[in-house]
């Protein structure tokens, strides 16, 4: 058994922080635009804790931003190797075709993490879109309609409020699909834990070939 | 011996006396009554300190047509014998209505009533047979009739308080005073050289609607002599008989010259006329009292000032004969006599929601005249309530709702800073509500509102007054502060020029006449404008314009504005509109320049539709405008988002047996 130490302490803090952040950013959500059927919490006290943990999460993200571009990881993990595409696509039809087809016939998985190479290339393409531009657009989009008076000029940027607000609940909707998915795939290791035990150690354990 | 002589004669005399009969024709009934009633002296005094004679001059009785018959014919109930103890009369009027009826034994009303003119008098009650014919020595009519002047003809009558009641309850006095006639210039005339549809026979009968009717129609006496041809030497006076009765200046029958003396003090020169009844006619046939009150001027703002230094193109040598289409039009240039003095007022009133309503033809509009009056121009008054109130003559519903608000009752209890209409609408630029921006008038008064609003509207972690702002900007302060219905309004913006679409430029962009544009925003006419109509409308406009709406939460009713309510009971709840379910409706504004906009009301799930997207940029309720077909979305995200591990799942169980075999390398 190979212990290989894939998420450092300030990824891994980053992540829970992210992961409960979402968790409730999307549960208040709901609460706010269902406050006619949701009785969880008055609409005040949503928007409250909204706020507050929308803005934990700008901060969380910005502390992933600073470790990854001050370690200089984020070109190595999550830029996909766009000057070889055709050997790129090839290995995401095969990441694909093993959580499609492999994994129910005992394949192995062919990608293997390394510290500079942790994500396979559908989860590099994923996160990139998520880190890079899905993130990012719902931290502009959430502070506008934080502030619509403050963000005036952003909300022009989009096109008026109207459209920031449809971004923000579109990718809402996404994440909140998104969250279910991630965290089914983190039980496909070796073992149902595996992948969640390393993101708390740090240490992704994975068999050897032999 | 001497003394019986002459008791001797005068006893001789009395018998002999009472031998002689007085005359055949009298009879002995009146010889009784006579005997006490011959003494010249006897008379009754009456309660009012009046006397009435009871003496009756014999001979004179016996000359009159009433002469051969008793005096118990018309005093039925007195004899000497039987003769009643002296009454008590209130005045000489009641004696005469008492004794009246006694006439009708001889004369039968019905008789009576016969002569036009006469049966009038004697059905109003007003005269009394004896105040005409006299009581005791009536002549033969017909004899006086033949021998009276046309003078003493009519004034037999005219000389009584006699009224006529015209249709319009107006009053005209029929007395005429003979010696203000006489002292008159036309002291010399006969009645009849006026009257002259009127002799001894003849008494027509008018029927005048109003007083301003009888005097017009008296006037028309006036000019068999004064022509116009006369009266056109002075085109002042010509001008002022075309509107003006004569009589206003002259009178009736005391005929004055009216000449005025040119040396009086300006505004004494000017009121000799003006203060007069006398009006001015416009050519469409309207009216106009051009009469001034002397008294109202002296108590108005003006009081100090000359007629002239308003009305400068009159004088005492001047008086420009004018002549005006219509009152509106008059009214039109008077607002130029006040732009003399007071041009800041005249230019905010020139753009306010009055002018334009007036220049659309609203007479009730008001202009300077309708608010501050002709001459009786007031003080501004300290008295808020006062002040109010000419504006709560026409806005009743909104002097209604204000009483009902927390302003109204500082306005009460005379707070120096409470409001009235005029320190949210202006005074004299008083603007359409849709535009007029009244939010800002709140704030003048309440200056900290924003930090005040702040201390419990913003977004955790940061205390921004911009959130405030936000919520300044996309909904008006009564929206909060009145507990009333509320709506959104949208009013039609052209992003690229940044500003609010006219009703004309919109009619312009489709291209249509400007009468036609309800029709084309509501095409099915049932008052309400459906999802569809909304965005077909919109798509049309916006082929030719930057064209967006924009939105605004208030008060449906604008009335309802006033009620504000006290800070404590204003609503807080955020969910009260950030809700699906917010008590809200929708409307559809079209501005028109200076007045009232165009207003529809819309079919509120077009605000959750995905067009209001593209179609309402800049406005936003959270909640209450979101985009419903989001909704289903986040609900079909969720049950993909758990069908995916599931369907893994399963697929990985019934596979399980193939990867157990692969392991046991089968």
């Amino acid at each position: 058994m190979k212990r290989v130490y894939l998420h450092p302490l300030p990824v891994r803090i980053w992540h829970w922080i992210n992961a409960i952040g979402f968790i409730i950013l999307i549960i208040t959500g709901a609460q706010i635009r269902f406050v006619d059927s949701m009785g969880l919490m008055s609409f005040e006290t949503a928007v409250d804790i909204h706020s507050w943990v929308g803005f934990i999460l700008i901060a969380n993200y910005f502390i992933w931003l600073l470790y990854y571009l001050v370690t200089g990881k984020l070109f190595k993990i999550y830029i996909p190797p766009f000057w070889k595409p055709v050997e790129f696509i090839k290995n995401s039809i095969r990441q694909a075709r093993y959580y499609g087809y492999g994994i129910m016939v005992g394949d192995k998985n062919p990608h293997h993490p390394t510290p500079d190479n942790k994500f396979n290339p559908l989860q590099q393409v994923s996160y990139l879109m998520i880190m890079v531009l899905l993130i990012p657009l719902q931290i502009i989009t959430g502070l506008i309609l934080w502030d619509p008076q403050f963000f005036s000029g952003l909300a022009d940027v989009f096109g008026g409020i109207q459209i920031a607000s449809l971004i923000h609940t579109v990718l809402w909707i996404f994440f909140s699909a998104f969250i279910i998915v991630h965290f089914y795939l983190a039980t496909l290791g070796h073992t149902p834990m595996a992948h969640i035990k390393a993101m708390f150690t740090g240490y992704e354990e994975e068999h050897e070939d032999h | 011996m001497r003394g019986i002589f002459i008791s001797g004669i005068v006893i001789l005399c009395f018998l002999i006396s009472y031998m002689i009969p007085l005359k055949d024709a009298i009879s002995e009934d009146v010889k009784a009554c006579l005997k006490c009633h011959e003494i010249k002296t006897l008379q009754k005094r009456l309660d009012t300190g009046e006397s009435i004679s009871l003496y009756i001059d014999g001979k004179k009785f016996e000359k009159s047509v009433h002469g051969p018959m008793g005096c118990s014919s018309c005093h039925p109930n007195i004899n000497v014998r039987n003769h009643p103890k002296p009454r008590k009369i209130a005045n000489k009027k009641e004696y005469v209505k008492e004794f009246s009826p006694n006439c009708l034994n001889c004369h039968p009303k019905d008789a009576l009533m016969k002569p036009e003119v006469h049966g009038i008098v004697v059905k109003k009650g007003e005269i009394y047979c004896s105040e005409c014919h006299g009581s005791h020595y009536i002549g033969s009519i017909k004899e006086w009739k033949n021998k009276a002047s046309f003078n003493e003809y009519c004034m037999a009558c005219h000389k009584f308080d006699m009224t006529k009641t015209l249709p319009s309850k107006e009053k005209i006095s029929l007395k005429v005073n003979e010696q203000e006639i006489k002292k008159s210039v036309h002291g010399k005339f006969q009645c009849i050289v006026c009257h002259s549809d009127f002799s001894k026979v003849k008494h027509p009968i008018y029927n005048f609607k109003d007083k301003k009717q009888y005097r017009a129609e008296m006037t028309k006496i006036c000019t068999k002599c004064h022509t116009d041809e006369k009266l056109k030497k002075n085109p002042a006076h010509y001008a002022l008989t075309k509107t003006a009765s004569c009589i206003e200046c002259h009178g009736y029958h005391g005929v004055k010259p009216a000449k005025v003396v040119r040396a009086l003090p300006e505004n004494q020169y000017c009121l000799s006329c003006h203060s007069r009844a006398i009006s001015m006619k416009f050519k469409n046939g309207e009216t106009l009292s051009v009469q001034v009150k002397e008294s109202e001027i002296l108590k108005s703002a003006h009081k100090k000032l000359k007629c002239t230094e308003c009305h400068r193109e009159f004088s005492t040598t001047q008086h420009p004969i004018r002549s005006f289409e219509s009152l509106a039009e008059y009214r039109a240039k008077a607002k130029d006599i006040c732009n003399n003095c007071h041009q800041d007022a005249v230019k905010k009133y020139d753009i306010s929601i009055h002018a334009a309503s007036l220049k659309k033809g609203n007479k009730e509009s008001p202009d300077c005249l309708k608010c501050h009056g002709y001459h009786n121009v007031s003080f501004i008054t300290k008295d808020k309530m006062a002040s109010s109130e000419l504006c709560i003559r026409c806005h009743r519903e909104s002097g209604k709702a204000f009483e009902e608000s927390v302003h109204h009752v500082a306005v009460k209890q005379g707070k120096q800073n409470a409001p009235n209409c005029s320190s949210c609408h202006n005074s004299h630029d008083v603007l359409p509500v849709n535009i007029a921006k009244l939010d800002n008038a709140c704030i003048k008064c309440h200056k900290d509102v924003k930090t005040t609003h702040n201390k419990w509207l913003w977004n955790p972690p940061l205390r921004l007054t911009t959130f405030v702002e936000t919520h300044f900007n996309s909904t008006t302060c009564a929206s909060c502060h009145t507990k009333t219905q509320k709506a959104i309004f949208l009013t039609l913006v052209d992003k690229a020029k940044n500003k609010t679409l006219q009703e004309d430029e919109v009619a312009k962009a489709l291209n249509i006449d400007i009468k036609a544009l309800k029709t084309k925003i509501d095409p099915n006419g049932d008052g309400k404008i459906e999802e569809k109509e909304l965005w077909q409308f919109m798509s049309s406009i916006k082929e030719k314009t930057k064209a967006n709406l924009l939105g605004k939460i208030n008060v449906l009713n604008s009335s309802d504005a006033h009620k504000i309510e006290s800070r404590e009971k204003s609503i807080k709840d955020c969910a009260y509109c950030h809700s699906p379910n917010a008590p809200m409706k929708s409307k559809l504004e079209i501005n028109r320049e200076g007045t009232k906009p165009l207003r529809f009301e819309v079919e509120t799930k077009a605000l959750n539709s995905l067009y209001a997207i593209p179609n309402i940029k800049d406005f936003y309720v959270l909640g209450f405008t979101k985009i419903q077909i989001l909704d289903v979305l986040f609900f079909l995200a969720l049950i993909g988002g758990i069908a995916v591990p599931i369907g893994h799942i399963t697929l990985r169980i019934l596979t399980a047996p193939i990867r157990r075999k692969r392991r046991e390398g089968k």
